[in-house]
């Protein structure tokens, strides 16, 4: 090749006459662990050649907090406050795989009445679980107003979570064989055990048409924006195939066209007595896991108002033994958390704690995908499909 | 998924395996870690598996530093347990395998599953074990130096391994710890 150039003679590179090969270095480019749209404390390694991403190398471990190792030492009703803590977006959905385990070792049949309250609050944790990623996605995108209302509706439904568990983030409101005794209700007597707050329905219907309301405003907020649109349409597709072999699950899984939740396919909790849709998406692309989401939510309330119709009466608490001690033996539950597939596997050798506990996080599996799915996209996008995959670092890193 | 649908896919894998346990809902095939790659292989070309859940490994072990040993004896071992789904019924079984503790390796599933790059090396790091073919067995949670492998059950938890305090730590027994004594004696 000839190595003389020209300066009053140099092509450039923006003629598209000429084809220039320009011998390029890979850079490095550190993001985070402290990057906002890595929504916690994840790292990215990234090489990049120009705009285009060779490759990324995820780096995990900043939030490990070891809860397989610490669920050893403790007992079953400890280890509830410990899994609330995993996906703190929707504490109160962690909950119920590992309950619904431990029940299953220890063959409690749970009051039709508790398995409603788990079900409308799990509903409720997906809602403003599925409210952050809408108001952080659009913000990530770059539009600023959609975090500040789906923050000002999450708060609604976070305050019904509260009037009845006594806490926003960290429920710690299920009990092995049941849920426990509200925190709003009125003064109890050891017969007349508590339930469900005074005004707790008038003030779910209210809240839950605020949510059909919040999601009609999306769609045609977000949803109708054409920036919006051009940054995520045709971003980021994950085929079908790629799921499975990942084992992705959730939103992202039923955006790229799988129709599968756990809610229809397992029993874990009622929801075949009432009547919703599972939407699914056509490309598997930014957009579609956005909008996936935003359906669910509409879904969510619609099972909401559905079971607080028909709220079934009796006990919130089967009988169980003062001391929990699980009988031997292994079972795995999985339920359909709003980030996925959550499941716990409890290994039980009869003692006060589990001899083993595998706990199954949907983000974990979700991100395995981003080395293969990042590569030879442009870096602009990478903040766009990062945050399309709508994954909490507790999550990951458990 | 209803039960007759389980059922006859409970048969359907009997016909190919003869070790399966179905206890708790939870549906276990245990095989021998000779045959771990091929029995994935089997399970997701004849048996619609395509969707890996996860990958783990239990450390059966009756010298325990943390929590309580298993009731009866067992003799030493890992256990590795993968998950695998499918997606359309919602069929979903544990494969299960044991090896030896003594240089404990076992045939990476990459090749089969891509998805499993990310719990082997979590398994690898945590108790230890080596996959064998695995393109980049490197620690994934730990720092790079960290020596040991946590979740074995010999590892004691950081904070157990405190220097004691010197001298009367409580100025009174805890009741549990009276009771304890008057017991024995």
């Amino acid at each position: 090749m000839d190595t003389t150039i020209d300066p009053n003679n140099m092509p450039h590179v923006s003629d598209a006459s000429v084809s220039v090969e320009i011998e390029t270095e890979d850079m490095t480019l550190n993001i985070g662990p402290q990057h906002p749209s890595t929504h916690g404390v994840l790292r990215l390694v990234a090489k990049v050649d120009g705009e285009k991403i060779s490759s990324v190398e995820p780096v995990l471990g900043y939030m490990h907090r070891g809860y397989e190792k610490l669920a050893e030492v403790r007992t079953y009703p400890q280890i509830t406050t410990l899994v609330n803590r995993i996906d703190w977006v929707s504490g109160f959905a962690n909950e119920i795989p590992f309950i619904a385990a431990t029940e299953k070792l220890m063959e409690i049949e749970v009051p039709e009445r508790a398995q409603h309250i788990r079900l409308i609050l799990t509903e409720m944790a997906r809602i403003a679980s599925h409210f952050v990623f809408n108001g952080a996605y659009a913000l990530e995108i770059g539009a600023l107003s959609p975090m500040f209302l789906a923050m000002e509706d999450r708060e609604r439904v976070l305050d019904l979570i509260e009037s009845v568990t006594g806490g926003r983030f960290h429920p710690n409101f299920n009990r092995i064989g049941g849920v426990k005794p509200a925190a709003g209700a009125g003064p109890t007597t050891k017969k007349d055990i508590q339930d469900l707050p005074a005004g707790f329905y008038e003030e779910t219907k209210i809240v839950m048409e605020k949510v059909l309301e919040a999601v009609e405003r999306f769609e045609n907020l977000v949803g109708g924006n054409e920036v919006f649109k051009a940054r995520t349409q045709n971003v980021g597709i994950i085929s079908k195939e790629m799921c499975e072999d990942y084992g992705v699950s959730g939103p992202i899984l039923r955006a790229s066209g799988v129709k599968f939740d756990l809610r229809t396919q397992t029993n874990f909790l009622p929801y075949d007595k009432f009547d919703f849709e599972i939407p699914i998406g056509e490309n598997g692309d930014c957009y579609d896991r956005w909008y996936v989401r935003l359906i669910e939510m509409r879904e969510s309330a619609r099972i909401i108002l559905q079971a607080i119709d028909s709220m079934p009466s009796g006990s919130l608490q089967a009988k169980v033994p003062k001391v929990i001690k699980v009988p031997k033996g292994q079972s795995y539950v999985r339920t359909e958390n709003p980030k996925g597939e959550m499941g716990f596997h409890v290994i039980s050798e009869g003692g006060l704690g589990p001899y083993r506990l595998k706990i199954r996080t949907p983000s974990f599996s979700n991100i395995s995908i981003l080395p293969e799915l990042l590569e030879g996209q442009l870096l602009p996008d990478l903040i766009a499909i990062m945050g399309s995959l709508d994954f909490v670092l507790g999550d990951v890193d458990r | 998924m209803n039960q007759s649908d389980s059922q006859s896919f409970i048969d359907s894998l009997s016909s190919k395996f003869n070790n399966i346990v179905n206890e708790f809902d939870t549906l276990k095939i245990n095989v021998e870690s000779s045959q771990w790659t091929e029995t994935m292989s089997i399970l997701k070309n004849d048996f619609g598996l395509t969707y890996f859940s996860w990958l783990s490994a239990i450390d059966w072990e009756n010298e325990v530093s943390v929590g309580d040993p298993p009731k009866e004896p067992v003799n030493p071992h890992f256990e590795i347990i993968c998950c695998l789904s499918e997606s359309i019924e919602g069929n979903l079984v544990l494969v299960s395998t044991k090896i030896e503790k003594e240089n404990a390796s076992i045939d990476s599933l990459v090749s089969i599953f891509a998805g499993s790059n990310w719990h082997e090396r979590e398994a690898y790091e945590m108790f230890g074990i080596d996959f064998v073919n695995h393109p980049n067995l490197t620690k994934i949670y730990l720092p790079d130096g960290y020596e040991g492998n946590p979740m074995l059950k010999s590892f004691e938890l950081i904070s157990r391994e405190v220097k004691p305090w010197p001298g009367e730590v409580d100025v009174e027994g805890m009741p549990e710890d009276g009771k304890k004594d008057e017991g024995e004696s």
